[in-house]
């Protein structure tokens, strides 16, 4: 099976937010929620630089380690998942994550959180494929169509890859040997610089 | 377990940890490199470095992003790593051992020893320990500890010791009861802990006969010979001042801090609040076993005076000597003086009063 990640071209990518707006628009996601990000760095400066930025799926996952509930499984493709009817809200994961990838509807005091959100590589969840239960709060399992990520796809630049590890990294390499320059993978170290926590339990499906 | 080099890896990881955690602020000099890359740009063009540089941190005021919310503009923080390391690490491990530890040899201690008795016989006079309103926020101080406690270990551990038992949806309800129990308790014991060192406080000075009853370990070991007292003993000091006062106040404050997140505090103070709070959480419940201990089963007749808030003269005499001749001024009997007839009845009162 494919090992599916992300992988953004900071060369490429022009912040025209497009992943965002499509990632909003395939999965519904609540109000208030961001599964996915553009942060530009130096904005407005020469040498400015954008990335599009969501759940990176990493190999060994902070958030999974740290879910008092014990809420995440990952997918034989490497897919990061969580069981919303499991979640407690307690926000843990998010202190985890190195990508600020979880979110939570609300924000109340007395930790009042909400179920949390966040980016399922367009994997849908425990639910049966297509369910409504699964779409309601997961979004579209486009996976399980055979197509991949909506961000990715719809992404004007190629800039943001989602796929099997093996031919992104193989587009990319391409693309750093043609062009003479900007060969930092961003995030990969962070995200699958360890060893692969083996795909896990509970519900998990293929 | 961990083998004797996984475990120096933790401690040198967690002293690493602690110092990355509280060094955060010198991280903010990395804004300099927008500058630095400007240059960088009209002499080498094609060289990022320095932009690859500013996405750790976030610190960059030209890093923005349109995405609302609490450090949307961050790309990577590495403290998360850090923070999992420090809490599935030595917090959880150590932690867990240390509660369980302390709870064997307490039953151990009362297994070898039993519980200690009164020598003398019940006078069947009984004085006034605890005024209602002593006794109130006393409980109520208790009963929100034993909730938070109970609820905070459920959060802790839970995934490695209920969660295998009761099942995945059984454990998330009943983690989601302990969670919401947990945060709405908590600022009550906050304002409990505040009322209970507002109350006690003037008995739990320490004098200099304290360092009596601390050279003798309380009399709890050997031959349990007598240490005079005053209405506190140097053990039940210690726990006012080092539990009820200082772990109160350390477990309150973060407690407010994880409970509040509409303020939108950053993910390091989030991270070093819970760090701080299991810990102090940790050491507060490991020392309330041996309050609950000594308030129980350990010594005969102690659980009755903060239930009904009185005392038998010969337990006055025999546990708080000083305490004893201050309120009977100096009618103090001698050891073993004969029985009163009428039986003590410590329940008499009820815990009305
Ligand atoms: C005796 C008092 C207390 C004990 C024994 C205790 C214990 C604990 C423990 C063991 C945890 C879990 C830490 C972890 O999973 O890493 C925790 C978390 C927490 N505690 Fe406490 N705590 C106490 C008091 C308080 C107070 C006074 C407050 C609030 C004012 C508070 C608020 C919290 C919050 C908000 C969390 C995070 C859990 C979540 O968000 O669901 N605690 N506590
Ligand atoms: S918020 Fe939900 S998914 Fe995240 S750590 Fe807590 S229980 Fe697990
Ligand atoms: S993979 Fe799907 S869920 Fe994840 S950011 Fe892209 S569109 Fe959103």
């Amino acid at each position: 099976m494919a090992r599916m990640k992300f992988l953004c071209d900071a060369e490429r990518c022009i912040e025209c937010n497009g992943c965002v707006t499509a990632c909003k628009n395939e999965n519904e996601v609540p109000w208030g929620v961001n599964r996915r990000r553009v942060v530009t760095m130096n904005d407005g400066l020469p040498g400015e630089k954008s990335l599009s930025v969501a759940c990176m799926h990493c190999s060994d996952a902070p958030c999974m380690a740290v879910c008092p509930v014990d809420c995440f499984y990952k997918t034989s493709e490497g897919v990061v998942l969580h069981d919303k009817d499991l979640c407690i809200g307690c926000g843990y994961c998010f202190y985890a994550c190195p990508f600020g990838a979880p979110q939570f509807p609300q924000d109340g005091a007395f930790g009042l959180r909400g179920k949390m959100d966040k980016c399922t590589f367009c994997a849908g969840g425990p639910e049966p494929d297509f369910s409504q239960a699964e779409f309601k709060k997961y979004g579209r399992n486009r996976l399980a169509e055979g197509k991949l990520p909506a961000c990715a796809e719809q992404c004007s630049t190629k800039a943001l890859l989602g796929g099997d590890a093996d031919v992104v990294a193989d587009i990319y390499r391409q693309r750093v040997l043609t062009r003479g320059k900007g060969s930092e993978i961003w995030g990969w170290g962070t995200a699958y610089g360890r060893p692969d926590k083996p795909a896990a339990k509970p519900g998990a499906k293929s | 377990m961990l083998e004797h080099r996984d475990m120096r890896a933790v401690v040198r990881l967690f002293l690493v940890a602690v110092l990355a955690l509280f060094a955060q602020f010198t991280w903010a000099q990395d804004a300099g490199s927008q500058k630095e890359q400007v240059q960088r740009q009209q002499t080498q063009p094609l060289n990022n470095a320095p932009v690859w540089r500013d996405v750790r941190g976030g610190e960059n005021p030209y890093q923005t992003t349109q995405a609302r919310g609490i450090e949307t503009n961050v790309l990577v923080q590495t403290e998360g790593e850090i923070w999992r390391q420090i809490r599935n690490g030595p917090v959880t491990v150590y932690g867990g051992w240390l509660i369980t530890i302390v709870a064997v040899l307490i039953a151990l201690y009362y297994g070898l020893k039993g519980p200690i008795k009164l020598h003398a016989q019940p006078t069947g006079r009984v004085i006034e320990r605890f005024t209602p309103w002593e006794r109130i926020i006393h409980w109520a101080t208790a009963i929100s500890f034993v909730i938070l406690a109970v609820s905070g270990i459920v959060i802790l551990f839970g995934r490695y010791v209920l969660l295998p038992v009761f099942g995945y949806t059984l454990f998330s309800w009943l983690a989601v009861i302990s969670k919401n129990l947990h945060n709405f308790v908590g600022p009550v014991f906050a304002v409990c802990t505040v009322l209970m060192f507002v109350t006690f406080v003037k008995n739990n000075i320490w004098r200099a006969h304290d360092w009596i009853w601390v050279k003798r370990l309380g009399g709890m070991f050997g031959k349990r010979e007598h240490v005079p007292s005053g209405k506190f003993n140097a053990g039940e000091k210690m726990w006012f001042w080092f539990g009820v006062t200082l772990l109160g106040i350390i477990v309150s404050i973060t407690g407010f801090i994880l409970d509040f997140p509409n303020f939108a505090q950053g993910r390091v103070a989030m991270q070093q609040a819970n760090v701080i709070h299991a810990v102090a959480a940790i050491l507060f419940m490991a020392a309330f076993l041996g309050h609950l201990y000594m308030g129980t089963v350990g010594v005969e007749g102690a659980y009755e005076s903060m239930r009904n808030g009185t005392v038998d003269e010969t337990w006055a005499r025999e546990h708080h000597e000083y305490w004893y001749k201050q309120v009977t001024g100096g009618r103090a009997q001698p050891a073993g003086a004969t029985p009163s007839a009428a039986p003590a009845s410590p329940m008499r009162e009820g815990w009305k009063t």
